[in-house]
């Protein structure tokens, strides 16, 4: 459980150096996400060009990846962001990881880059680099199938075309449904000229108290099956949100100039169009779609972004841009923000058909898929978007004030958060720009949870009311604390605690599968100081590339435009209000009031010992 | 007399079956080293689990030229002592159930009763139950129709 090695490739050398994990860095980081973070702050220097051979590009699996442990599938694929110039980390469920950690691997770290185009196969303890000649050009499907032909029962994780072409929202897949889809992962790998890491391996993960691990995992089992939301999520999945917040009327439509669409888009529409859940490694949720047009999902992400954000209704049409996307290696959620950002500008004159070589407009699906298509293939005006939020170079400082995004990523959520303050916080402060996954604390949808409910969950002093700013920095500091900690064991968030019921799994019952599987003794407060070492690790690493109190912000229309429609009608984040929510946000993560650690923090992180 | 039976359409090729058997077995999460084997390729989108069937005419017992297998209130059951590890009885298995690890081999013994597989499952997709005396027919003219028994 605890033998699995670092492997360092470095692609300019066509060497591999295997080296054991520092004790050190496992107990304060436990793995995933935060041994990602700190080997990326130790490795990467300031200004590092993220598409250089400088960069690095980590892949790491959770410390309980790969377990009976229930949902525990993922790994972390940790970067510096060639779309957002800040931290590049992306999470993934699936196969990969748990085959990865069979064979031998708990983390492999691509560096340099390669000649000519290669792949990285890994087998039980050995690592080589091979000639991936044949699979270049080649989308994810393709690829995938291509691998498993010749080589047998491999897991894979790779780009597509669109990563071999740079783009910056180009992201690695894994099977036909998983991405590590954000901060363009997948630009990075094609920029070292690797399609692919595939692993097969036939090592096992010793357990070290295996009866323990049986009865506790047994006991979670049943206490997360016994909650009345698992058979909603394992029947519908994410989808359901979409409906949620459409009827609050916080569904990001037409990029956010609307906040409300079409009822067609909801999740019982979207299960005729599915075969089968199926799960991904040791997961007992199974949220994930198999749908009759050859492909798997939608996600709520792409029900919201590719459906209500670019003004389309229609399912099946949603369907097929997300399969699409899929295949291309491009993030969903990028995409659909992006292609949003540029229809819009087009309708108010910013951008013309000189630029663009055509009219664009809202709901026009053959549109919207060519645009994939030629931005996969950085052609004629897709060149252009594949620059993601960079493209306001191109289009002009008046284009910023319409573009969904904070610290240049696109926000992958849907949800337009205008209306319930802790989500606006919680996609301000994400380490990797306006992304939900990092705190979203979904329970603030759900409007009549009584306020001890909330208050047993976050503290003292959280309002009950969505749209109250009072005490909302303690829903998100709990929310990131606790997320950042199953991202460091490679459990999925949908079990976690806050994140989608206030019944699932907390600290002490994580406390207890660690224990049970790795005989590593955590407290709460200990575990608890593992989540907040991995934000602050991770803030060092921003602030590092330049980042201010300035850029844990909001996109300027969530301050100045009221949402126009239903239930939220009225509601935006009020400049002052926000600012004291974040002031607050930055005392209790112990940061100063320009959201700097302070100096004997940064020692303390600085000194973790024994960098492979 | 109770059966191991599998319901495809209810799998979600999530392998806790693989990871509940291994750690039983042997200590370790292994969805490689394990009487149960969840074959699945989301390419192909199937999921299927593969596991001994406790044939009533088995062909392990019938080849091993050890005695390593025997019979026992209708669980075949492996013993390791006996065993030379020649893997003839997985060459020649008709439903591939039996696993080869190493030097390994890993065969359904239904756990004393209480299979683990079937417990971890989240969905009902491993069932142990009472087999009617139609099953227990069908199934061994299945038997006798791969193997061509006359």
């Amino acid at each position: 459980m605890l033998d699995r090695k670092i492997g360092i490739v470095d692609l300019s050398r066509n060497s591999v150096k295997i080296v054991d994990m520092p004790k050190d860095i496992r107990a304060k980081y436990l793995g995933g996400r935060g041994i990602n973070t700190y080997l990326l702050y130790k490795l990467l220097r300031k200004g590092v060009d993220p598409l250089s051979p400088n960069n690095v590009l980590i892949l790491g699996a959770g410390l309980l990846t790969g377990t009976l442990v229930p949902n525990s599938s993922r790994f972390n694929v940790s970067t510096k962001s060639p779309e957002t110039g800040f931290l590049g980390d992306s999470n993934c469920g699936g196969f990969f990881a748990p085959e990865m950690r069979y064979a031998g691997f708990d983390h492999i770290i691509l560096k340099g880059k390669a000649k000519k185009p290669r792949y990285v196969y890994v087998e039980d303890g050995d690592i080589e680099i091979r000639d991936a000649r044949d699979y270049w050009g080649m989308n994810t499907n393709d690829a995938q199938v291509s691998f498993r032909k010749n080589l047998g029962d491999v897991e894979v994780a790779c780009c597509g075309t669109a990563g071999e072409n740079l783009v910056r929202f180009a992201n690695l897949r894994t099977g036909v449904k998983n991405s590590a889809g954000r901060c363009g992962t997948g630009a990075v790998m094609g920029s070292k000229n690797v399609k692919a890491v595939v692993a097969y391996g036939t090592m096992g993960l010793k357990i070290k108290h295996p009866q323990k691990l049986l009865d506790v995992v047994k006991e979670v089992e049943d206490y997360i099956l016994g909650s009345k939301l698992t058979p909603i999520l394992g029947s519908v999945g994410t989808p359901l949100l979409y409906e949620v917040s459409n009827e609050l009327g916080a569904i990001r439509t037409k990029n956010s100039q609307l906040n409300q669409w079409s009822d067609s888009l909801n999740a019982e529409n979207i299960e005729k169009e599915v075969e089968k859940m199926i799960g991904c490694s040791s997961c007992i949720v199974h949220c994930r779609h198999r749908n009759k047009l050859g492909g798997e999902g939608p996600e709520y992400t792409s029900v919201g972004l590719l459906g209500a954000n670019v003004g389309i209704d229609d399912v099946k049409q949603v369907i097929e841009l997300q399969n699409i996307a899929n295949d291309l290696g491009l993030d969903v959620s990028s995409a659909g923000t992006i292609i949003a950002w540029a229809f819009e500008l087009f309708e108010l004159g910013i951008i013309n058909e000189k630029m663009t070589g055509e009219k664009l407009e809202f709901g026009n699906f053959e549109q919207a898929r060519s645009l994939l298509h030629d931005i996969a293939g950085r052609e004629g005006f897709g060149d252009i978007l594949a620059e993601s939020t960079q493209a306001a170079k191109k289009f002009g400082k008046k284009s910023e004030d319409y573009l969904i995004a904070v610290k240049n990523l696109p926000q992958s959520d849907p949800h337009d958060v205008r209306y319930i303050k802790a989500f606006a916080l919680g996609i301000a402060t994400a380490s990797r720009g306006a992304d939900h996954l990092r705190s979203r604390p979904t329970l603030e949808i759900f409007l009549r949870l009584p306020k001890e409910v909330k208050e047993r969950i976050y503290g003292k002093g959280v309002s009950p009311d969505p749209t109250s700013y009072d005490g909302k920095e303690k829903t998100v500091y709990f929310s990131d604390n606790i997320f950042a900690v199953v991202d460091c064991l490679g459990i999925c968030k949908f079990i976690c605690h806050g994140f989608n019921s206030p019944h699932f799994l907390d600290y002490p019952r994580f406390e207890a599968l660690l224990e049970a599987a790795t005989g590593m003794k955590y407290g709460r407060r200990k575990m608890e100081a593992v989540g907040k070492r991995v934000i602050d690790t991770e803030r060092m690493f921003n602030i590092r590339q330049g980042l201010t109190r300035k850029d844990d912000t909001l996109p300027k229309r969530y301050f100045d435009d009221p949402m126009p429609m239903g239930p939220t009608k009225g509601h935006h984040i009020d400049r002052n209000e926000f600012d004291a929510m974040l002031s607050r946000y930055y005392k209790l993560r112990g940061w100063d009031e320009k959201g700097m650690l302070a100096p004997s923090r940064v020692e303390e992180i600085k000194s973790v010992g024994g960098l492979p | 007399m109770k059966v191991l039976n599998f319901y495809p359409e209810r799998c979600t090729g999530c392998r806790e079956c693989a990871m509940a058997c291994s750690l039983v077995k042997f200590g370790e999460c292994n969805p490689r080293k394990s009487a149960v084997t969840v074959i699945r390729d989301e390419f192909k989108r199937y999921e299927y689990a593969v596991f001994c069937l406790q044939c009533d005419e088995p062909v392990c017992v019938d080849v091993c030229h050890q005695n390593a297998y025997t019979v026992e209130d209708g669980v075949v059951k492996h013993d390791d002592d006996r065993c030379i590890h020649c893997r003839l009885c997985a060459a020649m298995c008709p439903y591939s159930a039996i696993t080869v690890h190493g030097k390994d081999i890993v065969k359904c013994d239904l756990c004393n009763g209480d299979p683990m597989c079937v417990k971890y499952c989240a969905t009902n997709a491993l069932v142990y139950e009472e087999e009617t005396k139609e099953m227990a027919l069908k199934r061994k003219e299945m038997v006798e129709r791969i193997l061509g028994t006359p």
